[in-house]
């Protein structure tokens, strides 16, 4: 730590700027230690260091949504979260949704309802959707929208997103399986 | 992914933060929510040396003061502002403008203090400048301006787009700053320079502490629109905040105030246009013939690919639509607050 009432700037060294840190995530319920520069982002440390590559990092400036992890179960973005600032907090990825083999309601309802396309916005959209339905078991159209505003998707057109979470939330059937 | 390294420190207090930032001159950079502070450090528009961390420093709750002004927390998360119900019934304007930045995890993680002091923007500075092979422009450090070329080296023509900045002005707000020698009080107004060079007043370490909200009196009313594309997780075109305050009579405006954000290097206001609605006994022909000067006046400067005959339009359109808002919620006392 440096001390605050001396010194100048020629303390920031080569040498401190790459220095790298240990700190505690507690990642999907189990605790893990990890060495970050502090440069490194929260989704690079979580693909990179621990292997959980289901959260995806697309545009990495914070406009799209798909690295949306649950940091204290708050929605942030993992592209521009320094992975230094979350030392000894709870994180929550796509990985730790289900319970082993079996998904979690609002997994089932984007299989359902057809909500997954090409996939790489899913994993931000499914965070995303289970804090609002933590914060608010049933959510109107107009909550889902406002919720899931971050997230963009390029493929499905958000219809069958929000009708998935209308299912998950218990407010809408199961899309009738075509013969 | 950020390309240079930097070192990072946790400050304890807002205190710790400014004599670290002192420290440094000019080295450091504070980070609070990041959302602004790290897309530019990704693009290497900023590097610091050294990020002084304030997440340990968890903010306090809104305070009602003695004389009935609201006091926030600078590092509240815009979030918990759209979500608080002392605020959604005291200041809604301030509300509803928290409610319309970015998306959900924007407002999750950014903080008030941060989007007040976010980076101007500007399509040719907001990319990563490897590979170019282009001259640096005027705010980089170098000789010329893509978006405007015959622009002077002393300026830079980029928009700022903070959204919640506009309500609060319209609000008649004052920001705390916390610097070395102690903290002062100035208008909100004041923070902005006008030059996108150096867009705020504000020292390189000097940090806001809090908003001060003064009470809305009998007779207030306010108006916010945010003009988009999407309607959601974007910057707007153009962000209207507008407060009327009447005279008993419920006819006469007493004091009016108009805020258009996004279009310039700071919020601007159209004092002309202000002033020829103080003192007038209000209606609709009135308020469209103000939003018609107003545009006029405050002359946008295009951005993102809008024409400034668009924005005009758009702030002539929404002005007089956000004015109407406020005289209805003026001269409906249960609604006004």
């Amino acid at each position: 730590m440096l001390d605050v009432t001396k010194g100048g700037k020629d303390d920031i060294t080569v040498k401190a700027k790459s220095q790298t840190r240990l700190i505690s995530l507690c990642v999907n319920g189990e605790w893990r230690e990890v060495a970050v520069k502090p440069r490194n982002m929260l989704v690079e440390v979580i693909r990179d260091s621990l292997g959980l590559t289901g959260t995806k990092a697309s545009c990495e400036s914070g406009t799209c949504g798909a690295c949306t992890v649950l940091l204290e179960s708050r929605p942030v973005l993992g592209c521009i979260t320094l992975a230094v600032e979350c030392d000894g907090k709870r994180v929550q990825t796509v990985e730790g949704l289900a319970d082993g083999e079996k998904l979690s309601p609002i997994q089932e309802a984007f299989l359902d309802q057809g909500a997954v396309q090409c996939g790489f916005c899913t994993p931000g959209m499914l965070m995303s959707a289970t804090a609002l339905l933590e914060r608010n078991p049933k959510p109107t159209r107009q909550e889902i929208n406002k919720a899931l505003e971050g997230n963009l998707c390029r493929c499905t057109g958000y219809n069958s997103i929000v009708a998935a979470v209308l299912q998950a939330s218990g407010q809408g059937g199961v899309r009738p399986v075509m013969e | 992914m950020i390309f240079f390294d930097f070192d990072y420190q946790r400050a304890q207090t807002l205190e710790d933060a400014v004599a670290l930032l002192a420290r440094l001159q000019g080295g450091a950079r504070a980070l609070a929510g990041g959302t602004d502070l790290l897309p530019s450090m990704r693009m290497e528009n900023i590097k610091p040396d050294l990020l002084v961390s304030l997440s340990a420093i968890e903010p306090g709750e809104p305070q009602m003061l003695a004389d009935g002004s609201i006091r926030i927390d600078a590092l509240s998360r815009l979030a918990s502002l759209e979500n608080s119900s002392v605020l959604r019934s005291k200041v809604p304007m301030l509300a509803q403008s928290a409610h319309v930045v970015g998306g959900n995890q924007i407002r999750q993680m950014g903080t008030l203090g941060g989007n007040l002091c976010q980076e101007i923007r500007c399509l040719y500075l907001d990319q990563k400048h490897d590979y170019q092979f282009v001259a640096p422009c005027y705010k980089r450090g170098g000789e010329c301006c893509y978006p405007f070329p015959r622009n002077r080296p002393d300026t830079c023509w980029s928009v700022y787009m903070s959204d919640i900045a506009p309500a609060l002005i319209a609000l008649d707000a004052q920001v705390e700053i916390l610097g070395e020698t102690g903290s002062r009080c100035i208008r909100v107004e004041e923070l902005y320079t006008g030059n996108g060079l150096e867009p705020l007043r504000l020292g390189h370490a000097e940090l806001l502490r809090a908003v001060v909200i003064p009470p809305s009196p009998r007779g207030f009313g306010w108006g916010f629109h945010k003009s988009t594309v999407r309607g959601g997780l974007e910057f707007g075109m153009a962000v209207i905040a507008v407060s009327l305050q009447l005279a008993q009579d419920g006819k006469t405006c007493t004091d009016a105030r108009m805020v258009i954000g996004a279009v310039r290097e700071g919020p601007a206001r159209p004092a002309a246009a202000e002033r020829s609605l103080t003192g007038a006994v209000l209606d609709e022909a009135r308020l469209a013939q103000a939003a018609a000067e107003a545009s006029k006046e405050i002359n946008p400067l295009p951005h993102h690919g809008f024409t400034k005959r668009h924005l005009m339009d758009n702030i002539r359109v929404y002005l007089r639509r956000t004015l109407a808002q406020a005289m209805e919620r003026a001269r409906s006392p249960g609604t006004a607050a």
